[in-house]
């Protein structure tokens, strides 16, 4: 009897204990599902993504290139049948898709292509015959992986890399310009080049070793920055190894001068889009906070007073947009030191996982509170799952 | 793996204080006031100085972070846990006395159990030996609370001696009585009040269930209960609600067997 009692209760617990787990209300991250053969996704399917509140992926191949779809539960307005099914072609940096879907998708969904090769390039739009369409953003460690936020489809796209922008300046006078890039550029690109260019030479005659490292500070142009000679071999007080040759050197946070009269505009955007690629890898608790296309804050004009870094800029920016954002001040890099933005934390998507920042395609190799931001240029924060090299910071570390 | 569920956490809290003031009486109110509410604010306070992760933004410090909703619910949640714990330690401390202790665990661990409850005793014995020390040398002359600093290190510092020199004295005059009355030894019996009886059988049951049942909830995630990056908690349905009205009966047993202690005692004595 005794023994029957317990084995009774044994059950009625166990019971319980299944009928419990997995009821606390989160997102659902489901398990990569290869798609057919016709590619065709049924609207069920579909329709069950959307009432579970889930983040489904389906996987697939073409030519030898993996893409997977991202498709969130919260984003599905109208279910309907999906084909999930794109051709690539892999050429010399460019890549052809070619989606068998036909009518739009009608929600967000994003597609993630795992090229073959590693592009070196930063950025890459997506062009519809020469009409740029949508940008894309490029994450993957050893090859580039294509992120693209699709809602309207269309036919084919071709995927080719931005020319960055040949902003960084070579002091090396004796160097010729670098012509091929700038043709490329708009026209006010040449005026830029010339006039970074000319600080230089000044300092180039200058004698090198003896004022530390401002040694451009005399170079009277308008452009009153100081540039890396990349002279330096030693790491600074704040354990920063030295800057790379022509990279904008460090302003100390304590010698920043804010002149408020002069506003200056650039461009501000915030993007995770690597997370979506390590969706496994994350806090499970944080997996709302994703943004669908990865895009935390989209390309946008800020403007900022004369002096201020990028951080100050981050924080006014945050703040103006009601997005989350902590940082803590770190003595030792004399810099603040972004912990966490939209709630997306350092270490929250693995071990090696964090937030870098991006100028004009370049990352500084210090704190973004010595980076003295200048009119015009495009910082971009990344969140990287690889100390950097997932987001074109290869050489970082 | 704590539970951090609030309304666990209050029922622990609720139950602990109860029983608190049911043994202790006045003391234990003034034990809460004193000492629990203020680690219940500060930690409420200071999580939010140090923590900015949460959805709910109220508003900036002057450092830039935000002070957010989450993190001051975390601290008060902490502040809450951190109280519960004191409160149960100081009920355990009235009711589980040295002779309980070693009367529990003399025979499993007799050299553990017999320096546990020598230091436990240590503590009091050791204040109220030096009370008597420093009222001795007051008489003759050497005041703690008088003269200058450096005649009162002196003073301090002899009466420390004499406090050292007692306390190892008084440890080897221990485990020598201890030891030439054959403690832990085999075969020796100890006398005690206590012996097993079918209450004892029947609450040691309905803990063990209670126990059993608990851990199968925690790990079916019934306490669920989340602060970042937005407070959410496992649904309201019958069976996680099962599970409090448990934990309820487990914190709430000293209470109520005190109580129903209590209801006898008062009949005997009406009917005699």
């Amino acid at each position: 009897m005794k023994r029957l009692i317990s084995l009774l209760l044994t059950a009625v617990v166990l019971v319980t204990f299944c009928a419990c787990a997995g009821n606390f209300a989160k997102i659902d991250l489901q398990e990569a599902v290869t798609i057919p053969d016709n590619g065709l996704i049924e609207k069920d399917i579909i329709e069950q993504i959307k009432t579970q509140n889930a983040i489904a992926t389906f996987v697939g191949e073409s030519n030898g290139i993996p893409y997977e779809w991202t498709i969130f539960g919260s984003d599905i307005t109208q279910p309907k049948d999906l084909n999930l099914l794109i051709s690539v072609e892999e050429a010399e940096q460019e890549a052809n898709i070619t989606f068998a879907q036909q009518e739009a998708f009608g929600f967000p969904v994003l597609l993630s292509v795992h090229l073959n090769a590693l592009w070196d390039t930063q950025s890459a739009t997506a062009y519809l015959g020469e009409q740029p369409v949508a940008s894309v953003s490029l994450t993957g460690t050893d090859a580039t992986i294509l992120n693209l936020g699709l809602e309207e489809t269309v036919e084919k796209f071709v995927v080719r890399p931005d020319v960055e922008p040949e902003k960084a300046v070579i002091p090396d006078v004796t160097k010729p310009e670098p012509e091929e890039s700038s043709q490329q550029q708009p026209e006010k690109q040449p005026e830029q080049t010339k006039q970074q260019v000319a600080a230089p030479v000044d300092d180039y005659l200058s004698d090198v070793k003896e004022s530390n490292d401002r040694v451009y500070s005399d170079g009277k142009t308008e452009d009153d920055r100081v540039y890396s000679d990349g002279k330096d071999t030693e790491k600074d007080q704040y354990l920063t190894d030295p800057v790379p040759e022509g990279k904008p050197m460090t302003v100390e946070p304590e010698n920043q001068v804010i002149d408020k009269r002069k506003t200056y505009t650039c461009t501000f955007s915030i993007e995770c889009s690597t997370i979506l690629n390590n969706l496994e890898d994350l806090d499970p608790d944080k997996l709302e906070m994703v943004p669908s296309n990865g895009t935390i804050l989209a390309k946008t004009e800020v403007e900022f007073y004369e002096g201020e870094s990028v951080y100050d800029v981050l924080q006014r920016v945050c703040r103006e947009n009601s997005i989350h954002m902590e940082a803590s001040w770190t003595p030792i890099y004399n810099s603040s030191y972004v912990e966490g933005i939209h709630n997306l934390y350092e270490f929250d998507c693995g071990s090696l996982s964090g937030w870098m920042y991006r100028v004009d395609g370049w990352y500084p190799n210090y704190g973004c509170s010595r980076y003295q931001l200048k009119d015009g240029e495009r910082v971009e924060w990344r969140y990287t799952c690889d100390l950097g090299n997932d987001v074109g910071g290869r050489n970082l570390f | 793996m704590a539970l951090n569920h609030p309304l666990a956490q209050m029922i622990s809290l609720g139950c602990a204080c109860g029983y608190a003031v049911q043994v202790e009486g006045k003391k234990a109110v003034l034990f809460c006031l004193k000492f629990c509410l203020p680690i219940m604010l500060t930690a409420a306070v200071f999580n939010p100085a140090f923590s900015h992760e949460g959805v709910t933004i109220l508003l900036y410090f002057p450092t830039g972070n935000p002070l957010t909703l989450e993190s001051i619910c975390y601290g008060l949640s902490a502040g809450i846990m951190i109280a519960a714990v004191m409160l149960w330690f100081l009920n355990f401390n009235r009711v589980i006395t040295s002779d309980k202790f070693v009367y529990l665990f003399g025979r499993i661990i007799p050299a553990l159990s017999l320096v546990l409850s020598m230091t436990l005793r240590f503590v009091p014995k050791f204040k109220a030996q030096m009370n008597t020390v420093i009222d001795a040398q007051r008489n003759i002359g050497r005041d703690i609370s008088n003269g200058t600093i450096w005649q009162r290190i002196k003073i301090a510092v002899t009466v420390f001696s004499i406090m050292l020199t007692w306390s190892l004295e008084n440890a080897i005059e221990t485990a020598d009585s201890m030891k030439s009355r054959g403690y832990g030894l085999k075969g020796r019996t100890a006398f005690s009040i206590y012996c097993f009886e079918e209450r004892d059988k029947l609450a040691i049951g309905y803990l063990l269930f209670c126990v059993f049942y608990l851990l199968c909830g925690t790990f079916g995630s019934a306490f669920g209960f989340r602060f970042f990056p937005d407070i959410r908690c496992a649904p309201i349905t019958p069976i996680t609600v099962s599970f409090h009205i448990v934990y309820l009966g487990m914190c709430g047993l000293p209470m109520i067997l005190n109580a129903i202690e209590e209801k006898k005692w008062k009949a005997i004595h009406s009917n005699m």
